[in-house]
This record gives C-alpha cells, sequence and structure tokens, in this order.
C-alpha cells in the first residue's frame, strides 16, 4: 500500500505459499463462476439481448476476479513460493479454533429453531463454551465444580436477559 | 448557509425532547462499551443494534444507530490508551502515542485529548455534512447511468486500495462483494443466478446477515483463536480535557477534521484510514516530530479528531448517493432502507429535513460521548477487565438474534454462518473485509447501470469514457490502478523528482 499505515503499522502478511493457495482458490471460483455465467439462460425468448442477458454482469466480473487471482498467483510464485516448504501443521495451534466452530455451528444449527426455547438453547451454548475453554485452568486450580456452576448460572442469566430484552422490551421475535 | 442553520436548529428542537435524549444518551453509552471492548467493532455493534430497533419509528431507530456508531468510534480510543489494543480498527493509530503517555502516568490527559479530539473532530464533520450534502446530492441529480456505474467501479478500487495493506487482495474481496450482490434473481427479468435450487437464495444474500457474520461471527473466531490474555492497565490522572491543548494545535485540530471527513466521503474507506492519514500529515507538519510515538499530545489529537470526523463524513456519500463512506455506515445505510428512508441524490428533493435530522443526531452523540468522556472513566476499566471469554458466546448468541429478527427466518443466521467462515479466513489471508462490503452494497448499482447504459446505446461503450463526470471517474479508477503497478509507480515518481530537480536549480 502507497498510503501511510504502511510506514506505520506493522501488519503480519501471509507467506507466499498462503497466497498462491489462496490465488489457486480465486482463480478455482472465479472460472466457475464464468462457466456458470456462460452457461446460464440468455433468454432469447424474451428479446433479452447480450446486453441484457442476466449471465453478462456475474461473467465480466468472473473474469476479473480470474485475472486478479492470476495476478496474485504470479506475485506469489515470484515471491518464491514454490521454494518455500509447507509449514509444519501441529493440530493443537487449531484447536481453540476447532472447538469455537463446533460450539457456535452446533448451536445455530442443531439447537436453534428445533423446539427448543431460545433462552434455553442460548443458556445451554454459553455454559458449554465456558466450561469447555475454562477447563484447563479450572483444572489445575482445582475448581472444576465451581467453575461448571458458574457456567451455568452465567448461561442462564445471559438466555434470559436476551430472551427478554429482545423478545419483551423490544419486541423482535426470536429464533 | 443560514438555511442549514436554521434546518439543524429546527432539526435539534425536534430532538430535544426526553425520550429523544435519553435513547441518545443510552445507545452513545453502549457504543461507548461495545467500542472500548476489544474485539467488537463499531459495525458489528450498529447490525445489532439495528435489530433492536427494528419496532422503532424511523426517525427514533437512526438516532440510536448514529449514537451508537459516534460513541463506538469513540469508546475505541479508551482501551488502545489503557491497554495498548485499538477497542475498533479506527483507534488502532491512537495506541501510538496514547499508550505511551499512558505508560508515563498521563492516561488520564490522554483520555483527555481523545475527548476533546473526538468531539472537535465530530463538530467539524458535522459542519461538512450539512454543507456539502445538498450540494453532493443536487451534483447527482446530473448523473446517469455511466457515471453511476463508474461511482460503484471507483468506490470498490478506492476501498480495496486503501483499506488493509494489499491493494489487489482490496480489490479481490471488493469483486467477490461484487458478485455475491448478483446472486439471486437478476433486476430485469427476475431470472434466478446462482441460486442451486435454494428457494430462499432468489431474493439474494441480505446485507445485514452477511455483514453480522464477516464483523460479528468471524470477530468471536478471531478471539477465540488465540488464549485470551488479561490486559494490564496504567494508573492515570485527571481525564478533564484541557483547553490549552486545543488551542496550541488548533491547526492540527482544523486540519485533522478536514482530513477526517474528506477521506470519510470517499467510498468504502473508514475511520481507520482516517486516523492514520491525519497522524501521517500531522508527522509531517509539527515542529515537535520526534515526539510521535512516544507521547506525543499532538499525534493523539491528530488521530481521534481524524476517525471521529470521519463519521460525518461517511454518511455525506450515504445521504447523497447511496453510496456508503465506511463499514459502519453501509449498515446505517442498510437500516434507512429498513426503516422506509431512501437515501440518494432525491433525498433533498423528497425529505430535505432528514439531511438536518442526521447532523443533530451527530450533535447529541457528541454530547453523549462528551459526558462519558468525563465520567465514565472509572466503570469503564472494570469493563475493560471483564474477561472476553464470558462476552464471546454472548456475542455470538446475538449474531444469530441479530441475523434471524430481520426476516424471521433461518436461512438469514445460515448465511451469517457462511460469511462468518468465509470471512475469518479471508481476513486470516489478508483479505479486507471493508471493499467486500461495499461490494455487497453496490452490486445492484454497478449492475443495473451497466446493463441500462450497453441497451440506451446498443452496446457503444463510448458514453462510459465520452462524458465529462465519467471520464474523470475513469481516469480516477485508473490513476488508482496504475498506481500500484511498480514500473509505473516508479517512473512517475522519477519524473516527478526530475521536474521539481530541474524548478529548483533553475530557481
Amino acid at each position: 500500500m502507497n498510503g501511510p499505515r504502511s510506514h506505520l503499522m506493522n501488519d503480519e502478511r501471509p507467506s507466499a505459499r498462503a497466497d498462491l493457495f489462496a490465488g489457486l482458490a480465486f482463480l478455482a471460483v472465479s472460472i466457475a463462476i464464468v462457466i456458470g455465467s456462460l452457461m446460464m439462460d440468455r433468454l432469447e425468448r424474451l428479446q433479452a439481448t447480450i446486453y441484457t442477458a442476466p449471465g453478462l454482469v456475474p461473467g465480466i466480473l468472473g473474469l476479473m476476479l480470474a485475472l486478479m487471482a492470476v495476478l496474485l498467483i504470479t506475485r506469489s510464485v515470484r515471491a518464491g513460493a514454490l521454494s518455500q516448504s509447507l509449514p509444519a501443521f501441529d493440530p493443537k495451534e487449531y484447536l481453540r479454533l476447532a472447538v469455537s466452530l463446533v460450539l457456535c455451528l452446533g448451536f445455530a444449527i442443531g439447537l436453534v429453531s428445533h423446539g427448543l426455547p431460545f433462552w434455553l438453547g442460548s443458556a445451554i451454548f454459553v455454559a458449554l463454551f465456558l466450561i469447555i475453554f475454562q477447563f484447563e485452568e479450572r483444572r489445575q486450580q482445582g475448581t472444576v465444580l465451581r467453575g461448571i456452576a458458574f457456567a451455568v448460572v452465567y448461561g442462564l442469566i445471559a438466555g434470559l436477559a436476551i430472551h427478554h430484552l429482545f423478545q419483551d422490551v423490544f419486541l423482535v421475535r426470536l429464533p | 448557509m443560514l438555511d442549514g442553520l436554521a434546518g439543524f436548529a429546527s432539526a435539534l428542537a425536534g430532538f430535544l425532547k426526553p425520550l429523544p435524549i435519553f435513547i441518545a444518551l443510552v445507545s452513545s453509552l453502549v457504543g461507548f462499551v461495545v467500542g472500548a471492548l476489544p474485539g467488537l467493532t463499531a459495525t458489528m455493534a450498529i447490525a445489532l443494534m439495528t435489530t433492536l430497533t427494528l419496532s422503532m419509528p424511523s426517525e427514533l431507530a437512526l438516532l440510536v444507530l448514529v449514537c451508537t456508531y459516534v460513541g463506538a468510534i469513540y469508546g475505541g480510543s479508551r482501551s488502545a490508551i489503557l491497554l495498548n489494543i485499538p477497542g475498533t480498527p479506527a483507534s488502532a493509530a491512537s495506541c501510538l502515542d496514547g499508550y505511551a503517555l499512558a505508560q508515563q502516568g498521563r492516561a488520564g490527559h490522554a483520555m483527555g485529548i481523545a475527548t476533546s479530539g473526538s468531539v472537535l473532530g465530530t463538530w467539524i464533520g458535522m459542519f461538512f455534512l450539512a454543507l456539502f450534502t445538498p450540494v453532493l446530492g443536487e451534483m447527482a441529480l446530473k448523473f446517469q447511468a455511466y457515471e453511476f456505474f463508474w461511482l460503484a467501479v471507483f468506490g470498490v478500487v478506492i476501498s480495496g486500495n486503501l483499506t488493509g495493506n494489499d491493494p489487489l487482495k482490496g480489490w479481490m474481496a471488493g469483486f467477490v462483494g461484487l458478485f455475491v450482490a448478483t446472486i439471486g434473481q437478476d433486476g430485469l427479468f427476475a431470472h434466478d443466478r446462482f441460486t442451486f435450487g435454494i428457494f430462499d437464495l432468489s431474493g439474494g444474500i441480505s446485507l445485514v446477515p452477511a455483514l453480522v457474520g464477516a464483523f460479528g461471527f468471524a470477530e468471536v473466531l478471531t478471539v477465540m483463536q488465540e488464549p485470551v490474555r488479561k490486559g494490564i492497565i496504567n494508573a492515570f490522572d485527571s481525564v478533564i480535557p484541557r483547553v490549552r491543548d486545543v488551542t496550541q494545535y488548533w491547526r492540527t485540530v482544523i486540519r485533522s477534521g478536514l482530513i477526517g471527513t474528506g477521506i470519510g466521503i470517499v467510498p468504502g474507506v473508514g475511520e481507520d484510514v482516517a486516523a492514520w492519514s491525519s497522524y501521517a500529515a500531522a508527522k509531517r507538519a509539527s515542529k515537535e516530530r520526534e515526539k510521535f510515538g512516544k507521547g506525543s499530545v499532538e499525534g493523539l489529537m491528530a488521530a481521534e479528531t481524524g476517525d471521529n470526523a470521519c463519521v460525518p463524513g461517511a454518511m455525506i456519500p450515504v445521504l447523497a448517493l447511496a453510496v456508503p463512506g465506511s463499514a459502519p455506515a453501509a449498515v446505517l445505510m442498510a437500516a434507512m432502507l429498513i426503516h422506509g428512508i431512501n437515501p440518494g441524490p432525491l433525498i433533498m428533493v423528497e425529505n430535505p429535513t432528514f439531511v438536518y435530522q442526521v447532523v443533530a443526531m451527530m450533535f447529541l452523540a457528541s454530547v453523549g460521548i462528551l459526558i462519558y468522556g468525563l465520567t465514565l472513566t472509572r466503570p469503564l476499566i472494570s469493563i475493560l477487565q471483564f474477561p472476553k471469554l464470558l462476552i464471546m458466546p454472548v456475542v455470538f448468541v446475538l449474531c444469530v438474534v441479530g441475523s434471524y429478527a430481520l426476516a424471521q427466518r433461518m436461512f438469514d443466521v445460515y448465511v451469517m454462518l457462511a460469511f462468518g467462515v468465509i470471512g475469518f479466513f479471508l481476513r486470516k489471508q489478508n483479505f479486507p473485509m471493508a471493499p467486500l462490503v461495499l461490494g455487497i452494497v453496490l452490486g445492484d448499482l454497478l449492475e443495473k447501470n451497466l446493463r441500462r447504459g450497453l441497451v440506451l446505446h446498443d452496446g457503444d461503450l463510448t458514453p462510459f469514457f465520452t462524458r465529462p463526470i465519467s471520464f474523470v471517474m475513469f481516469l480516477l479508477v485508473a490513476a488508482t490502478v496504475l498506481s500500484n503497478v511498480p514500473f509505473i509507480y516508479n517512473g512517475v515518481a522519477r519524473a516527478w523528482r526530475g521536474l521539481t530537480g530541474g524548478l529548483k536549480r533553475s530557481a
């Protein structure tokens, strides 16, 4: 970037290898967009011209994205992406992320809108979140049961408070 | 000018009743606290608050959202000064001198500077919001399909160029946003595009769930990825702003206010760029350059004035062109549409008092941050020490509620989840989110006007380049893109050095 931030901030940039993979992923998606746009119904029976065909704009955007993906790939290759070795994969590094993802997706897809009252689903999610992420610290301190009790009470307070605030005070319908 | 003043006074008088004042104070406080908490951004705060305002009258709903916006941008400075962690990206520049001052035992002084800078910045921005919006709106009435097309392209290109630190990735994010906007039925024939037989996708991707995902859920994942650490808070002195700081650095205040407002007007370039640009300009012009980064009052004043001046600045293109000046302004624009207010060139014709109402809302918000800036230091420190682990699951529950409540369908919750996961991985790969958001907002404008322009001249592209305003916009887009091509950038720099060197020699 040519702006002032580049001189003042120490932004972390991903490696050339990561850029190469990102570029390849973008290239694949943009080619799919272009193919999808080309194969889209041109609606000639409705007197649509090439300029009004539904696939025109997505097709152009797909082409532009493909061009930029090629530029990103070229840039990463010139920066030595092909000579860099793959970083060692340490599953521990991603454990917190994976657990957060599973909990959040589990709550939003599995608990919400399946008959369980929203406040109860929220309370279960919040409590489980705290129990899991505080477990190691609580175990070292020998306060696991206290931690569970705190998480349950906190979850119930959070669930009921959100339910009351949105549904009763601001008249917002909850899932 | 006098008309504007009268419009502002009348709008302000309309809000000077117990309920609007109460609402303004509460929403500024919510914004202030959310902005101060690292990991919770202004965009997310406004997106979630939009849900709460659904059943409110439109004026009060927008008062809530504007006050939340101003409060959040100001609140970010608190954690920047006290913890060296920007509460919102807008406060990143304030860490440099704010935290340095705090380490010298002058955290209170730093908070006072942030308060005075933010309030003055908001006022400068408000002045230009009232002054420029009608002018820009009138100009925009002359825009045709070609100009609107280039405006959308310009927004995405300039936002991609200035947000983040990699223009290529910024543009890619912007074009992904433009593509996302094309998903669903097309505007002319209602033909399903990229819906894969999913009925709910026919209506397209709604902006608010996408934003809640990209800024809320993605942030929860980002925070939770690393073990949560507790910040150390330094001792602080009096938080009362000192008049001397303002009088001594009045040039910096005005310059930063102008830069902040100007950057706010540029589509999709938000408060963080405004703060960094104001900071850099203040450093260049300062007589105390050596103090910058080591606890400079002037540096902190510049950053805080710049980011808060950007807030009203970002509202100028929202109101005049229906093009958001920043990511939080994009949510505000979506909220306006939800509440039946149509921003754009016709707003000064259809609803001329609305612009002054927004100015009055900004004024009330600035009073709110002044009050909280002076009074809420100790309670805020307790809030800042509240473990993030307790906040994040609640934020996620709010993300679910926020995305569901607008249309009461689970599909929007799934959109939020998808954008959260995709947004998280894009951010890890250094793709900025602001151009993506702007792309989603501007996609419809770009498509409609490109197709309209092509149909009007049977595919002839000439008017896109020959009409005066279109030509200027095309030049701006081309110059922005070409300035990132190394051999062109270096060639221009060499030519400029040669020219200025020659002039100096001849002088």
